[in-house]
């Protein structure tokens, strides 16, 4: 009988439009900017729903494939991928949202990126962690022949590299 | 003697939300025997650990069901710890403990649902999923998702919820208790609640543990067995006591269920007001290796969990177990249906809680 006198429990959605709440996982959103295509997002995502493409300047993301579980966006080191509260309209067919990454360029007009990846060599200890956690493996690192190469032609200059090396060697000037 | 015939049950049918197919071996009005046969939903999760890293494994895991996802999650970063040895903050084990304990509050509010709709009780089942409701919000506020949460990870919990919000999910879980209270009087007393679940499906002591049976539904025949008394968590430090009834029967299974609703509501509001101020998760470095088993109590029951690495360590698992509730549950299950009437069919298997995701995975 109570029911009869209280407001209904459903919201009368579309009319009604539904609140979001803050921590609500809707959708990934890339802040093309930033980006700087390392391609990390790619390699963690479980369901394989982004796409990378460093010669085409482009990330992709293929909304049905997508769990929204976050996990790029914990990877992201430069933190360009958010999760935003709404979903994704509804489709029939398998979209993927592709998005252009423009390309980061020099003041002096060369290639790319903010600065160069160097190794402080008289402080490195060969230890390996800085080409483990590279996501583009352009850091090779021999211990017994103590040597370390980097490929600048991979290199992303993403930091990760900085960030786990335990002498703090690895510096991107 | 009368003549046998074969009904197919499912695996598409009115009262079995997952599918399961039964063959009912009938006798007039009565079920004889009961064949079950199961792969309609296998998905072959535990084969992805072959591709995906250790710490990507836990969103695998815990999309095996949709009802028990935390537990599974938790199941799972719980085996990859023990492995390798992580020490798991106390405020993230007292986070985990209170998302854990409100997924059994959602499930069993879920379940009271299906079981009115199994049997009739088409508003009941309404209003139970109306209260159910307000857990799912309860976790898309803190979590993100209403029913996937994504917040386990190895080493802790991705998320905090802060202690002002904490004490205002205590005063909902006031709320939803008492919203509670007015659906289960009429499960306990309605007498035509009664009729359809009183003496419906005996399960013995004896049988209950010979058939190896799990969670409520062991609890409901007497068998005092709850891996929250042991497991990891914090459960004995917010004054967990398991909920058993006697009579072995739907109504029994219900009973139970409904105690542990009240049950984790209680738990889980002294673990707000118990939750230390630490950090909510340790770094984990390095690739994986060892081996761990674990097992946890799920919504509808023991769930066993268990990770192992290659010999030399790697980010990918060799193999990851696991073994869940209705599993165990289904020869209990195919015990009730021997000699039930064929109109019981329906509320014994609803009575298992059966999850075929969990089960087929």
């Amino acid at each position: 009988m109570g029911s009869l006198f209280k407001k209904p429990a459903t919201l009368m959605y579309p009319v009604v439009p539904r609140e979001w709440q803050e921590r609500t996982r809707g959708h990934i959103d890339v802040n093309e900017p930033e980006c700087i295509l390392c391609g990390m997002c790619m390699r963690k995502c479980p369901t394989n729903a982004i796409t990378v493409d460093r010669n085409a300047h482009t990330w992709s993301i293929e909304r049905m494939k997508c769990i929204q579980c976050g996990c790029c966006t914990y990877n992201c080191p430069k933190s360009c991928l958010t999760m935003a509260q709404t979903y994704t309209a509804p489709s029939v067919t398998k979209t993927v949202d592709t998005f252009e990454i423009p390309q980061k360029e020099k003041a002096g007009g060369a290639k790319s990126a903010d600065g160069k990846l160097q190794n402080n060599i008289e402080e490195c200890i060969y230890c390996g962690l800085c080409a483990k956690n590279c996501p583009q493996e352009a850091i090779t690192v021999d211990r017994k022949e103590k040597s370390w190469k980097l490929d600048e032609e991979k290199c992303v200059k993403c930091g990760l590299c900085t960030e786990k090396c335990p002498k703090k060697c690895l510096e991107i000037k | 003697m009368s003549k046998r015939t074969i009904i197919p049950f499912g695996p598409q049918h009115p009262v079995l939300p997952e599918p399961v197919h039964l063959d009912l071996v009938i006798e007039d009005e009565k079920v004889v025997e009961a064949i079950p046969s199961i792969g309609f939903i296998h998905r072959g999760l535990e084969k992805l650990v072959e591709k995906k890293e250790y710490t990507e494994m836990v969103y695998v895991i815990e999309r095996i069901c949709g009802i028990c996802s935390f537990g599974h999650g938790w199941g799972c970063v719980g085996a990859i710890e023990g492995a390798m040895g992580i020490e798991v903050p106390q405020r993230a084990d007292y986070l985990r403990t209170i998302w854990h304990e409100l997924s059994r509050v959602h499930s069993h509010l879920l379940w009271l649902g299906l079981l009115a709709d199994g049997f009739g009780f088409e508003s009941l089942f309404n209003h139970c999923w109306r209260v159910r409701e307000a857990v799912l919000d309860i976790f898309e506020e803190t979590t993100g998702g209403r029913v996937i949460f994504s917040v386990c990870t190895v080493g802790g919990v991705r998320k905090d919820i802060d202690n002002a919000t904490l004490r205002a999910i205590s005063q909902k879980l006031e709320e939803i208790k008492k919203e509670t209270q007015k659906l289960t009087g009429v499960f306990i007393n309605d007498t035509s609640v009664k009729n359809r679940l009183c003496g419906v499906g005996y399960l013995s002591k004896e049988d209950a543990t010979e058939l190896c049976t799990v969670g409520p539904m062991a609890r409901a025949s007497g068998i005092v067995q709850d891996i929250r008394l042991t497991g990891n968590g914090v459960y004995d430090e917010i004054g967990f006591e398991p909920c058993v009834e006697t009579a072995g029967d739907c109504w029994a299974r219900c009973k139970v269920r409904i105690d542990e609703i009240y049950a984790s509501i209680n738990m889980i509001q002294t673990a707000i007001d118990k939750i230390p101020d630490t950090e909510i998760a340790v770094p984990v470095k390095g690739n994986f290796s060892g081996e761990f088993a674990l097992r946890m109590e799920q919504p509808r029951g023991e769930a066993f969990y268990y990770a192992k690495g290659f010999d030399e360590p790697t980010k990918f698992m060799e193999r990851m177990r696991v073994r869940t509730p209705t599993n165990m549950n289904i020869p209990a299950m195919v015990k009730t249906l021997q000699g039930c009437d064929l109109a019981d069919v329906p509320m014994n298997i609803l009575t298992i809680d059966p999850c075929i995701s969990c089960t087929e995975r």
